[in-house]
């Protein structure tokens, strides 16, 4: 296997946002993820690839603890957020999504307004005591999400009737409004058409600034266009692990190889 | 590559369209089917509807006495008007309007034409207002259940006499007062405003109607709190195992569980083991809440699982406790659902006639429920009571009845369509 500790010795300890170590995840008797080390830089882009069914959906899920809500599913090992283990009992998963938001395949709005959409978490959270500071922070996370132009006067219509891209900017903006220090992204684009694949992956490379951002996606292209490390997953181990542009251009596993060359996926 | 122009299928072939028409055929007959079965279901349905309205409709009006009467000073106390001889002013008002022949032996009779009830109709009516005492007034009293037969068309005058049910001198004496322009039959609002009687043309719904309402009220404040409740922890919180699908089952089973074996349950427990009255809408609304709680629970599951997860993951995902997605996403979308599935419980409840038989509501009981625990009918133990009852008139009550409890449930179902409608959300 390739050896995922070696670039670990060229990262400034302080900048890595997560810290994975032997993590093991089971659905029932299957195992999906297979001793996964991994070390995520912060105000980075880092993309999760592989063929589907590789168990990058699943590890993304544990970074922010979203698989706790399935059942039959057991995580093993070790993910440290800041250094923090964050399976450890005195970590309220609750307080850990607020940190950690997450942006789904299929754009999910609540069937609420577009202000009520984005001032959800704030509220919940008791983020925003006054209505003017709550103005605000929605108002500061569509312009994050690159949607403030289009909404700013319908922002009591219901999120549900936007078009499918801008409800996948608001539910960015919605993630965004909590302040999080990481935002994980479970193929957001993948029911998208290219133009609004264009304007969310704009807005990524914009997020990085602010957010350190993990991205689950099946194109190869975007994972090229849009991330400074990315990770390929294949059959619930991961493979390999480094700058985008060394496992595009020089992969050291002949399974990066092939599937990067569309041999396998 | 194979050669394509060998294994192309010819589209054209007997062969193809004979097997196209097959097909088509037996599409036709799967849709003849359908709507045959529609229309089978709608003839029964207008059926039903049908009888119920051409036996139904004569109870909706009333054969009244509408007579100018001298409210006789003679008769009564003007202290103590209630100890008046009203029977004697029924008596009066009769005799005094017709032209009696030379057999005026039975003067009795007479007063059979009008309800046995007139007398304390004319008595209510004076003690409510003693100043009416010498004075004449316009007095309607409802006429006995023959006559209002007899009225009706619905009594037969061709019948012989020895086996009609009135006489040819009381047919005689009726028709006298008809030409006299005594009798008339407006709307029979006593069949809402009275209570339960002996005698048909004074017997009303009102003690029905409220009986299943509080029986209703009191169902309704059990099963829905508790059935929601009941819902929401097995589908969200409760862990999946052995246990709960034990629970599952058995909601399942209960759903399913004949209504008469609730009754027994609600005599047992209780009346019998708690001691509380019998023939009282609380008790009643207690018993139907133990029918109408699994359905609730089985509707608001149903209505919880339907959300879709994305919801639930949409808010999880910014960090919303579980107790915060149940009620903040996952109730309002499952409203709609909840709203419909507990509607029709009630519904259910409504109209369902042996649980109440068992703790006794189908007593007879003239005057209409005060509190939850009085004694009292419900509106398909009134109709079971008249369906028993030998008078005539209380055939086509006891189909108006029907008609009645038909207009609650279809005005529940609209409520429950109606809520559906309305809440409603897309996503």
């Amino acid at each position: 296997m390739y050896d995922v500790t070696r670039p670990e010795a060229e990262l400034d300890p302080s900048e890595i946002k997560f810290a994975a170590r032997k993590v093991q995840v089971f659905y029932g008797a299957d195992q999906a993820i297979k001793d996964v080390d991994i070390d995520i830089q912060d105000k980075t882009v880092t993309s999760f690839i592989g063929p589907s069914g590789c168990g990058k959906s699943t590890f993304l899920r544990c970074l922010n603890r979203m698989n706790d809500t399935i059942d039959i599913c057991r995580i093993e090992g070790e993910i440290k957020l800041d250094g923090q283990d964050i399976y450890a009992r005195s970590v309220d998963p609750v307080q850990l999504r607020a940190k950690v938001g997450m942006v789904f395949q299929k754009p999910n709005p609540f069937p609420k307004s577009i202000y009520d959409n984005v001032a959800y978490g704030p509220k919940i959270h008791g983020m925003a005591r006054k209505k003017a500071d709550l103005d605000e922070v929605v108002e500061t996370a569509l312009r994050d999400a690159g949607l403030w132009g289009e909404v700013k006067d319908r922002l009591d219509t219901p999120g549900t009737g936007l078009s499918g891209g801008q409800q996948q900017r608001l539910c960015i903006a919605r993630a965004v409004a909590t302040r999080p220090e990481v935002l994980l992204m479970d193929e957001p684009c993948s029911a998208l058409d290219p133009i609004a694949t264009a304007q969310i992956e704009e807005l990524i490379d914009k997020l990085r600034a602010q957010y350190s951002v993990v991205i689950v996606t099946h194109s190869m292209q975007q994972a090229g266009r849009i991330s400074q490390k990315t990770a390929f997953f294949h059959l619930g181990n991961l493979v390999e692990y480094g700058d985008t542009d060394t496992i595009f251009t020089n992969p050291q596993d002949p399974r990066t190889e092939s599937y990067i060359t569309g041999r396998i996926g | 590559m194979t050669d394509s122009t060998a294994a192309r299928h010819d589209w054209a072939s007997p062969e193809f369209s004979a097997h196209l028409r097959k097909r088509k055929r037996s599409e036709f007959m799967l849709k003849s089917l359908g709507i045959g079965a529609i229309s089978i279901a709608f003839g029964a349905l207008a059926l039903l509807i049908g009888s119920l309205v051409s036996t139904g409709y004569p109870a909706f009006t009333q054969t009244h006495l509408v007579v100018e009467a001298e409210i006789d000073r003679d008769l009564m106390d003007p202290e103590n008007p209630r100890d008046g001889n009203f029977r004697q002013l029924a008596r009066d008002i009769v005799t005094n309007r017709v032209v009696l022949g030379a057999d005026t032996d039975n003067t009795d009779r007479l007063t059979d034409i009008l309800s046995n009830r007139a007398q304390f109709t004319l008595r209510d009516m004076v003690e409510a207002n003693p100043d009416l005492i010498g004075e004449t007034v316009e007095v309607r009293l409802p006429v006995a259940d023959n006559y209002d037969q007899l009225h009706k068309g619905m009594l037969d005058r061709d019948t012989p006499e020895e086996i009609r049910r009135l006489s040819d001198r009381e047919i005689e004496i009726f028709d006298q007062l008809v030409e006299g322009g005594f009798v008339a039959k407006p709307f029979n609002w006593a069949l809402f405003a009275n209570a339960d009687s002996r005698f048909p043309e004074v017997a009303g719904l009102k003690g029905a109607i409220i009986g299943s309402a509080y029986a209703l009220l009191v169902c309704f404040l059990l099963s829905f709190p508790v059935g929601i409740g009941a819902a929401i922890y097995l589908e969200e919180f409760a862990p999946k195992n052995r246990i709960s699908d034990l629970i599952e089952i058995n909601i399942n089973n209960l759903a399913a569980v004949p209504s008469v074996v609730f009754g027994l349950l609600g005599l047992a427990v209780f009346i019998g083991w708690f001691g509380m009255p019998r023939s009282v809408p609380f008790v009643g609304g207690m018993t139907l809440a133990l029918m109408t709680l699994p359905t609730i629970i089985i509707a608001t599951r149903a209505a919880i699982k339907s959300v879709p997860p994305s919801i639930r993951e949409a808010a999880l995902g910014v960090g919303a406790s579980k107790q915060q997605v149940v009620f903040g996403h996952v109730l309002p979308l499952a409203m709609p659902g909840i709203l419909t599935g507990t509607i029709i419980g009630l519904a259910q409840a409504l109209g369902e006639t042996a649980p109440l038989l068992l703790i006794g509501m189908n007593a007879f009981i003239t005057s209409a429920p005060g509190t939850p625990f009085d004694s009292s009918t419900a509106l398909p133990t009134q109709i079971f009571i008249w369906a028993d009852s030998p008078e005539r008139g209380f055939v086509s009550r006891t189909s108006a009845a029907i008609l009645v409890l038909l207009t609650f449930l279809i005005t529940m179902n609209a409520i429950a369509i109606f809520l559906r409608q309305k809440f409603q959300r897309k996503w």
